[in-house]
């Protein structure tokens, strides 16, 4: 052990600045620490779920069955990111306030900034990992049973001595439109996009109440009203609508929160529509707007948090 | 001794605002002591008494009402000022998934160490706490007393100057808190400034070089330890060899007896410091 100097200088007055690694230490054992309960054996009940709804239903048509699995698998992809997201962030805090955990992090110069975003940025991690995930199970699934489906109405067009040219490449387009397309992973990309957000607003949350189910709850809440923005929206620019106080309790809703129907691209992928690129960029953009906004007030908030 | 103290609270006031209808809570009320550099502090008072609270204040994770607070000078809400301060708290907790050499690998990345200085000052801590053995095993399975080590491995692994320790023997057993206590004083041997809580007054009678008793949110005793547990109206003789005649005719004989009795030392007789505990925080409260 070296030895401290009781007659040594006072400590450098050099401001202790952001830094990433801080940043990602603190991220990485968020990770590990979420990873530890018990998240994996429910990823992979995820993923058994999925490949039973891929090949568990019955066969309509190509077009219908395809569509029908991608609207129900990336419909409960979403609730998952959503819950874990929201309960997730809504535990850190608390758990490491109550385990004491947090004061040897920031009694250590640790900035109170990097310690919010090393936690934001774990949660965040685990999510795309989880996606990550899915996504390749669920593009696995989808290119075997568009396969699968092709084979099926192509042999069905020839028992039915309809399989000329023409038939079979419609099949091929109706399936390859519903199969496998990028569209798929951007529709995972915007269910990303939702549950960053929505995480973001559970971290403000979670450091404004004391209480972990206040935090679970009211994030929910706010998850609701987010699907419901355009309603709002609507509400308020109807000049005789509602009191003035109703008005002004409305607009302060909006404002508070997230448009997350702007996410909204699971319905379009599982019709087969084509997400353009620029609706990605404009997803990503509001995205990242919204979360700089909420993250800024969620630091000013825990850096006048009494611990 | 350098001329900034390691530790400066100035008239330290900290009141916690109340909530659903209940009263502000009071919980220092200006405070003010130094802690020197190189030297054991005890910060010693019952439960409620503001101990923790100061404590919280000096490491920045309170903002006070009303004084200041400092380590070497620097305000304690500056981020900066935590370079030198290593921190236990009261029974603490580390990631359960983690091990002790992780855990200390983590802190120390926290404190900006990287690469072969990091791993060869966590291997240091973990032999001058005692966990080699431990190194591997994870955290959760620790003993409290183990727990304690690690926590004090983790408060050292940047090398502070200052070490702010709070109840570090709180529930461990005799053996490991005497293992604590014989830490305690290794550190300040090695000129590290030690601020400590504790309800171990015995023990802390043994490290401290001064103490700080604290009631109701004032410092109520405050000085270097032999002075406080002095007993200023009394008078104390210490012989050696002296019999029980001697003893009786003491105040007559001492100096014109001789031979092989010989005055040893004359001085004031000392208390406890539990004694001194218990008198000063059972003083009237003040208004």
């Amino acid at each position: 052990m070296s030895q401290a100097s009781s007659s040594s200088a006072p400590a450098s007055v050099a401001p202790v600045r952001f830094s990433p690694r801080r940043v990602w230490t603190l991220a990485y054992a968020t990770m590990t620490q979420l990873m530890r309960m018990k998240i994996l054996p429910f990823l992979l009940l995820f993923c058994a779920l999925v490949a039973a709804m891929g090949f568990g239903f019955s066969v309509i048509n190509p077009e219908q069955q395809l569509s029908q699995f991608k609207t129900m698998s990336l419909g409960v992809l979403q609730v998952f990111s959503l819950v874990f997201g929201i309960v997730a962030t809504a535990l850190l805090l608390p758990k490491d306030l109550e385990d004491r955990t947090l004061y040897t992090i920031l009694s250590k110069p640790v900035p109170r900034f990097d310690y919010l975003l090393g936690k934001l940025i774990g949660v965040l991690m685990l999510i795309a990992s989880g996606l990550i995930i899915i996504d390749a199970v669920l593009s696995l699934i989808l290119w075997l049973q568009q396969s699968m489906l092709f084979n099926a109405a192509v042999s069905q067009l020839h028992t039915e001595n309809q399989d000329t040219p023409e038939a079979v490449a419609q099949i091929r387009e109706i399936v390859a439109r519903q199969g496998l397309t990028w569209n798929l992973h951007w529709a995972v990309w915007a269910i990303f996009l939702k549950a960053s957000l929505v995480t973001t607003v559970a971290l403000l949350l979670s450091c404004i109440a004391s209480s972990t189910l206040f935090t679970i709850v009211i994030t929910f809440c706010i998850t609701i009203i987010g699907h419901g923005h355009a309603m709002i929206r609507e509400f308020i620019f109807q000049p005789n609508l509602g009191s003035t106080a109703t008005r002004i309790g409305t607009f302060i809703l909006a404002a508070i929160c997230p448009d997350l129907a702007q996410f909204d691209v699971v319905d379009s992928v599982a019709n087969g529509e084509i997400v353009p690129w620029a609706a990605v960029y404009e997803m990503t953009g509001i995205a990242a707007l919204y979360m700089t906004v909420y993250l800024f007030v969620t630091h000013l908030v825990f850096v006048e948090k009494e611990l | 001794m350098s001329a900034t103290p390691a530790v400066s609270v100035n008239h330290l006031t900290k009141v916690f605002k109340g909530h659903l209808g209940k009263g502000a809570f009071r919980a220092v009320h200006d405070v003010s002591f130094t802690v020197e550099a190189g030297e054991v502090y005890g910060l010693i008072g019952p439960n409620g008494s503001g101990k923790s609270t100061t404590m919280k204040a000096i490491l920045g994770l309170l903002n006070p009402t009303e004084g200041d607070t400092r380590i070497f000078g620097i305000p304690s809400m500056e981020v900066a000022s935590r370079r030198s301060v290593g921190f236990l708290p009261e029974n603490p907790y580390f990631y359960k998934h983690l091990n002790g050499r992780e855990t200390l690998h983590f802190y120390g990345k926290l404190c900006g160490m990287s690469g072969d200085q990091l791993k060869s000052r966590a291997e240091e801590m973990l032999a001058l706490t005692g966990l080699e053995d431990a190194a591997t095993r994870r955290v959760g399975g620790y003993s409290k007393g183990m727990l304690q080590r690690l926590g004090l491995a983790q408060a050292l692994i940047h090398e502070p100057q200052l070490l702010v320790l709070d109840e570090p023997t709180a529930g461990v057993d005799p053996s490991g808190s005497r293992i604590i206590r014989d830490l305690i004083i290794e550190f300040r041997s090695r000129g590290i400034t030690v601020l400590v809580t504790s309800h171990l007054l015995e023990q802390m009678q043994e490290v401290c070089d001064r103490v700080g008793i604290m009631a109701h949110g004032r410092m109520v005793r405050e000085g270097r330890l032999d002075e406080l547990i002095a007993v200023e109206n009394q008078t104390e003789l210490v012989f050696e060899n002296a019999s029980p005649d001697l003893l009786a005719k003491i105040d007559a004989l001492v100096k014109a007896e001789g031979g092989g009795t010989r005055l040893l030392r004359s001085g004031h007789p000392r208390t406890t410091l539990e004694r001194l505990f218990i008198e000063a925080t059972n003083e009237p409260k003040k208004p």
